[in-house]
């Protein structure tokens, strides 16, 4: 009962944290549009927070490089559990067209455990927030 | 029976269930408006308390630069003190369940806590982003709380008490006497949207500027009550300005018989008005944008203070007329 309350809590109100940690800005400015009034993710009751305190979901977008490796890391210590990590763009997800730079890391998973992932360059809004919703449906049917 | 209707008083009806079910009410209401002014969906009824459930299961965190006494009581502080100031605030009829002359006073400081509490919360956790935030929240402080106290000073002398009772008394036996006091209630919703630290005297914790401000280290439980402490001041000032200025349970047929029927209405009404007020603190929020910390300060001192100085005067001439 207590449990099951939680559970839809949790799937009511994912608040986010946007972090980039070496993108080109492209699905930066993707995942901002699809914040926009018109696709009105509040209506899902996501709100985008300020510090990662506060977020239950970070959405991180580009390649990790080796400046922003310990940064990624932090930020995403300093979260509460439970928590969850959506990666945007392709190169976050493999680390794209910067694989391999002498750089680069390589994608978020190699730095910090990810939930989905939502491959494009760069995706569309509405593939970003299908992504969430996908993110979602996992964490209903038992994972967090 | 008395004392099982003063528990009921103190717990259920008007009491804290209510005071926290209407704040949850409150802040549906409050982001569900913005949104359909930005013509956006907005957030479903039940989102509040989805939010508050959440963050109450989620990991408890105190940073380690922290004051884990002061940063825990903070927000338990805060609550504390509203849901103690709406005891003093006539819901169902004209005295409220604890009455002395100066309650009024005392509700009014009790209002205040909530901001010292934001700032040592800000202070103490060890986060730069939650001191200049902290900061912020003591230097604005002053800004709003004078013409707030001044504002609610009107009332007061038009009815001559110091007590939110005997101000709801005198406005039964002359309803029209909020026309005298219109000006002041206009500065003291203003100053009260100063005073909730919402838009556009959002300074302490802008976002886009300081992160979360005196909150940025707040997560988890502590998170939940201070949000929650937040709207319930929102009704709690609300429904304080609906009892003072617009007289609270009163209503045209306040006669009614049997008591208990007078009481429901009574009760309707106060929620009634109190609703207009925070529909003005809502739409406000939606018009405008953010100021800065000078502005604010320009527009506390420069025009809500001498409009309720104003506002006193009239009042003291209408009193020395004897036009009420
Ligand atoms: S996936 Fe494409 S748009 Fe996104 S950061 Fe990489 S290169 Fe830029």
């Amino acid at each position: 009962m207590l449990e099951s309350l939680v559970k839809w809590s949790r799937l009511k109100s994912p608040w986010i944290l946007h972090f980039n940690s070496g993108s080109c800005n492209g699905c930066d400015i993707e995942i901002l549009a699809a914040l926009i009034p018109r696709l009105d993710a509040e209506r899902f009751g996501v709100l985008l927070k300020g510090t990662p305190r506060h977020a239950d979901v970070l959405v991180c977008t580009g390649p990790v490089t080796r400046q922003m490796k310990e940064r990624l890391r932090r930020v995403y210590d300093q979260m509460p559990e439970p928590k969850f990590v959506v990666v945007v763009g392709q190169c976050g997800c493999s680390g794209g067209v910067y694989a391999g730079a002498y750089g680069v890391v390589g994608g978020i998973d190699k730095v910090i455990p990810v939930d989905a992932y939502i491959p494009g360059c760069p995706p569309r809004p509405d593939a970003i927030l299908d992504g969430v919703v996908k993110l979602l449906a996992k964490i209903e049917k038992g994972g967090g | 029976m008395n004392w099982l209707l003063s528990i009921i008083y103190l717990v259920v009806f008007p009491g804290i269930l209510f005071v926290l079910g209407f704040a949850f009410f409150a802040e549906w209401l409050d982001r569900k408006v913005y949104a359909r002014v930005q013509r956006r969906v907005g957030p479903p009824f039940l989102q509040p308390l989805a939010d508050f459930i959440k963050l109450s299961s989620k990991e408890d965190v105190v940073p380690e630069k922290a004051d884990n006494a002061i940063f825990t009581a903070a927000p338990i502080i805060s609550l504390a003190a509203i849901l103690a100031a709406f005891l003093y605030v006539p819901v169902v009829t004209a005295t409220a369940l604890h009455v002395f002359e100066g309650d009024l006073i005392v509700a009014l400081y009790l209002l205040t806590i909530p901001t010292l509490a934001l700032f040592l919360g800000g202070w103490f956790s060890g986060n730069l982003f939650g001191q200049s935030g902290a900061m912020r929240v003591a230097s604005l402080l002053f800004s709003y709380e004078v013409p707030f106290f001044l504002a609610l000073l009107a009332p007061a002398l038009m009815a001559g008490t110091w007590s939110m009772s005997g101000i709801v008394v005198y406005l039964y036996g002359n309803p029209l006497a909020f026309v005298v006091t219109i000006g002041a209630f206009f500065i003291a919703v203003i100053s009260l949207q100063g005073k909730l630290e919402r838009l556009p005297f959002d300074i302490p914790d802008a976002e886009t500027e300081i992160v979360g401000g005196p909150m940025s280290e707040y997560s988890g439980r502590r998170l939940a009550l201070f949000r929650l402490a937040r709207d319930a001041e929102m009704v709690v000032g609300a429904g304080l300005i609906a009892a003072v200025f617009l007289g609270g349970p009163w209503c045209p047929f306040i006669s009614l018989d049997p008591g208990y029927i007078a009481w429901a209405v009574g009760a309707a009404f106060f929620i009634l008005k109190t609703l207009i007020v925070l529909g003005l603190l809502i739409l406000m929020k939606s018009a405008v944008a953010r100021i800065r910390v000078d502005q604010m300060v320009n527009v506390a001192y420069k025009y809500l203070i001498p409009l309720a100085l104003a506002q006193m005067l009239v009042v003291v001439l209408v009193k020395y007329m004897g036009w009420f």
